[in-house]
């Protein structure tokens, strides 16, 4: 047992530190989630994607066919560890590259790849993923969106929600409603959908945390050729469990924090706490002794999960438990750290203005819905982890049209 | 990265699983509460050489990590077996520097106990009951010495808890005090990971049920109340091994990471043992609340164990202490 990194791993970390290095001037610098948002600086955003593609260390696990550079999860997870470490913020195209490249790749004809990977990579296109809608949430297969196809083209209707970065997108994946007359998961067929077509409009949705991360976006009559269907028509389902497959192992974790690293909650704590009554510490430290255990566990966890790519092997249904467990501690982090500012805690931002972490507090419970909420995971790891029977559905046989839905 | 055990140590499980599961039992820890014997006791234990892990090998023992003892430990834990490998680690360390004691220690001839709080009237102290021979810290000093046990009315008769005053002492070293501080963290870590192994097994119980028990025309595992409630206990036993790994390993190989790993793995354990058990007796309603079914022996070993060397409170305290002073490794 240890936790070093072996030859070939502590290798290919100097290689990354070193191209970080060496283009650091050329990057954005500064803190993960919100602090900085791709909408205000996108051009930035879209550079450091850019630069970072240059150097050959975005997409590293893809095909080299298709401009990735033929590497392995590890080296990925390696990859992703020094972007954080050198405060990188999250990349301006991480739905494209952690699901939509992925399912291009998977299901794309030759065309579609040829036109669309290279520059995913670069960022000269960035992706994002039209899955949810109003009426369809945890429950994605009941979508409504429908594409009726007219001679070489479909013509889509409809309205997706939570889409994350749509208001710079250039390109999406697109789950429609093809077919109302069959069952539910057997009617949807899945696109990509060009963003700047005529028919798409993007409006923001403002987060309870006060940023316009995601949005709304509604389709009136598109047109989309044929030829950018991804998959056979009826088959929209099977794409989109690849796509969602891979959203998993891109939030599977190697041991990365959800939410603020438990070092800056120790160093806050250092700065904060004598600043408290005495009794008043004992409580506090209470508080954040239960983060930082938290959050250890959820850290030690990923750790393990990351030997199981060092070794080759692939993340299974477990991996659900990162992101739920990480979560949970990822609010105590955040609820720790706003209780250690004493009275300034019960205000939206520090006397100084600073509200780093009341930010954080509010940022937590969107967590615990995107990407599965807190339940589906439960039910996730249930099922396949515990081998525990599901609910029964009646939703899965009668056509979607007749109402089983 | 390589945090996994190796294959010494899986094998190491699998045989004291084999071993554990031959010779002790729920039932067993029954049967204790109403004046029988604790199983699989001191000398099976000796004879197989799981008190002599972490004793050097010049004095008999394996030599072996704090992580091979750990390990041993979860299997011990999952049937409720008893006296604790507790005493074996913790005894390990401070006699370290004594090798005629060790070498009682390791070989089986002497019961140890280590005790907590005053000598002269310790504070109830693990397998204190059963043990001939005491070490205590006094005025800063290790001490060790012949003594009087009296034990209160067992909760869990498996953890053999007495109150002792010494009625000899002998000083084996004075100015013991971090000796004795990283004796405990290596007893807190191995009590975690009887925690671990015992709430690992009252999941799997709970799971077993949930699949069999119907109501309502379904398995009762089918209901998201009832599944949600086993997954949130699995999860805390899944991130529990984690932290318990750390914590034995960093024993021997990260000395600086030790404390706080301790702390945390007690910490955490405390609160995964205590869902898991109480998870356990609601999964099976009825039932569950019965002398002659299992669950509540391990109810009983939780609302012990997190009290037992430090709460759960004190735990988080030293935790969110040492973070503070920069403990975290980057």
């Amino acid at each position: 047992m240890d936790f070093d990194d072996n030859p070939e791993e502590a290798e290919y970390r100097a290689h990354v530190r070193a191209l970080l290095e060496q283009h650091t001037g050329e990057l954005l610098h500064g803190g993960a989630g919100e602090s900085l948002d791709p909408a205000t600086h996108e051009a930035e955003f879209r550079r450091t994607q850019r630069v970072l593609a240059e150097a050959g260390l975005i997409g590293i696990p893809w095909p080299r066919e298709h401009g990735g550079q033929g590497g392995t999860l590890v080296q990925q997870a390696i990859a992703g560890q020094e972007f954080s470490r050198a405060r990188i913020p999250t990349l301006i195209n991480h739905i494209g590259l952690g699901m939509c490249g992925p399912t291009v790749i998977a299901h794309g004809s030759d065309d579609q790849k040829e036109r669309y990977l290279a520059r995913l990579l670069r960022a000269d296109d960035v992706w994002c993923q039209l899955f949810s809608e109003p009426a369809s949430g945890s429950d994605l297969a009941a979508l409504r969106t429908t594409a009726v196809r007219d001679g070489d083209d479909w013509v889509v209707n409809g309205q997706k929600v939570w889409t994350t970065l749509a208001q710079v997108a250039d390109y999406g994946i697109l789950l429609t409603r093809t077919d109302p007359d069959r069952p539910k998961h057997a009617g949807l067929t899945m696109f990509v959908v060009d963003m700047h077509a005529p028919g798409v409009t993007v409006r923001p949705l403002r987060q309870m945390a006060g940023g316009s991360g995601f949005n709304e976006v509604f389709f009136d009559d598109v047109r989309i050729p044929d030829a950018e269907r991804l998959g056979e028509p009826g088959e929209g389902w099977r794409v989109a469990l690849t796509t969602l497959m891979n959203e998993r192992v891109a939030i599977g974790g190697g041991g990365s924090d959800i939410g603020v690293p438990v070092e800056t909650l120790a160093a806050h704590a250092r700065d904060r706490l004598p600043a408290l009554g005495p009794d008043r510490q004992v409580l506090a430290r209470q508080a954040v002794g239960r983060a930082v255990v938290a959050s250890l566990a959820t850290r030690y966890t990923g750790y393990r999960r990351f030997t199981v790519l060092s070794q080759g092997g692939l993340p299974g249904p477990e991996a659900s438990a990162g992101k739920l467990a990480g979560t949970a501690a990822g609010r105590l982090v955040a609820d720790a750290g706003v209780r250690l500012l004493g009275d300034d805690a019960v205000y939206g931002a520090a006397a100084d203005g600073d509200d780093t972490w009341q930010g954080m507090q509010a940022y937590m419970p969107g967590l615990a819905i995107a990407g599965g909420t807190d339940q589906v995971l439960r039910n996730i790891l249930g099922e396949r982890v515990l081998g525990l029977p599901p609910e029964p559905r009646a939703d899965k046989s009668g056509p979607f049209s007749g109402g089983t839905r | 990265m390589n945090f996994d055990l190796d294959v010494d140590q899986r094998d190491a499980a699998a045989g004291a699983r084999a071993f554990f599961t031959g010779s002790a039992s729920p039932a067993a820890a029954r049967a204790a509460l109403e004046g029988g014997a604790v199983e699989p006791g001191h000398k099976a234990l000796a004879d197989i050489g799981f008190l002599g892990i972490t004793v050097a090998e010049a004095a008999g023992g394996a030599g072996g990590s704090l992580l091979d003892l750990a390990v041993v430990a979860e299997q011990g834990g999952a049937v409720l077996a008893g006296p604790s490998l507790v005493t074996a680690a913790r005894a390990a360390v401070l006699l370290a520097g004594v090798p005629e004691l060790a070498a009682l220690l390791a070989d089986g001839s002497t019961a140890f106990a280590v005790l907590d709080g005053p000598v002269d009237g310790s504070h109830a102290s693990i397998d204190a009951a059963g043990a001939t021979l005491f070490l205590g810290l006094d005025g800063g000093a290790l001490v060790v010495g012949a003594g009087e046990a009296r034990a209160g009315q067992p909760m869990d008769a498996t953890r053999g808890l007495a109150s002792v005053r010494l009625t000899d002492r002998r000083v084996l070293r004075e100015d013991a005090g971090e000796l004795w501080a990283r004796a405990r963290q290596a007893a807190a870590v191995v009590l975690a990971a009887e925690d671990l192994g015992a709430a690992d097994r009252a999941v799997q119980l709970g799971v077993a049920y949930a699949k069999e028990r119907q109501a309502f025309g379904r398995a009762i595992g089918s209901y998201q109340s009832v599944k949600h409630m086993l997954v949130d206990a699995w999860v805390g036993v899944d991130q529990l091994r984690s932290l318990l790994w750390w914590a034995a390993w960093a024993a021997d190989a990260a000395p600086d990471e030790f404390p706080l790993a301790a702390s945390a793995a007690k910490a955490y354990a405390a609160e995964v043992f205590e869902r898991a058990a109480e998870t356990l007796i609601q999964v099976h309603g009825g039932i569950g609340f019965t002398w002659e079914h299992d669950a509540h022996l391990y109810w009983r070993r939780a609302k012990v164990d997190r009290l037992l060397l430090g709460d759960e409170a004190e735990h988080l305290d030293t935790v969110a202490r040492l973070a503070v002073a920069g403990a975290l490794r980057a």
